[in-house]
């Protein structure tokens, strides 16, 4: 599997409590994503945060450790992107999802673009 | 039965430290842990009340069962030594000093004041039901 020079990244900002289906929302968007054949996908977690809600997030204190932040990132084409973002449209029912355009330098052991 | 009483005192104390200290920390929105100094400053008051009540030379307010109960189960559930251990190390872990001996220091000062004005005022209920 090859990702053209000019691509696209995909980040989605969600937390880790989010469910789908009985599995962790995080795991359920990567699952698609391989199974949508996407180049790759990364799971980061975050030791703090807060979303739109003002409702704080951190590692730090118990209580509020239970819904860490999760940023799932995926680059891929432009065109692949564009195929997974419907799917996704009834994944993800509360989050932030952002796109941009990033250059590839290098994938996997190929040669370097 | 004594381990039934700590259990259902155990399970209220712990529901009640959960949204305790949720409500706290939502109110508050600081990264620093006064959700647990407030369910401690005020479980060590709630415990030195049922002890002042319960003092041998007391009304016998409260049987072994009752004292199970409050003091063991719902105090045990409701404060925690853990969390206030394990929030201080995230402090210490953090470099952040000043706010891990100030809580160290300012938790078991507050502790320490409310569960002594907790027992005087269950010994003062005890004089005013014996008058």
């Amino acid at each position: 599997m090859q990702i053209p020079k000019d691509a696209a990244l995909l980040r989605i900002f969600i937390g880790e409590s989010q469910r789908y289906h009985g599995h962790p929302l995080y795991e359920a968007i990567v699952m698609k994503a391989r199974e949508m054949h996407m180049a790759g996908a990364t799971v980061l977690r975050g030791p703090m945060g807060y979303g739109r809600s003002s409702r704080l997030h951190t590692a730090k204190v118990l209580r509020l450790s239970e819904d860490l932040p999760i940023v799932v990132e995926i680059v891929d084409s432009q065109e692949k992107i564009d195929e997974l973002l419907p799917a996704l449209d009834g994944m993800i029912g509360s989050g932030l999802i952002t796109l941009e355009k990033v250059q590839v330098l290098k994938y996997g052991n190929g040669p370097v673009a | 039965m004594a381990y039934l009483w700590v259990a259902i005192g155990g399970a209220l104390g712990s529901m009640a430290r959960y949204g305790c200290s949720g409500l706290v920390s939502s109110l508050t929105g600081s990264a620093l842990p006064y959700g647990t100094l407030l369910v401690n400053v005020t479980g060590a008051a709630l415990i030195g009340l049922f002890a002042g009540l319960s003092v041998p030379e007391g009304r016998g307010l409260i049987p072994v069962s009752g004292r199970l109960f409050l003091m063991t189960g719902i105090c045990g559930g409701y404060t925690t030594f853990s969390t206030f251990s394990l929030e201080t190390l995230n402090l210490m872990s953090d470099g952040e000093w000043g706010w891990a001996i100030a809580n160290m220091v300012g938790s078991v000062a507050l502790c320490m004041v409310a569960v002594w004005l907790g027992f005087a005022a269950g010994l003062e209920l005890n004089q005013v039901r014996g008058a």
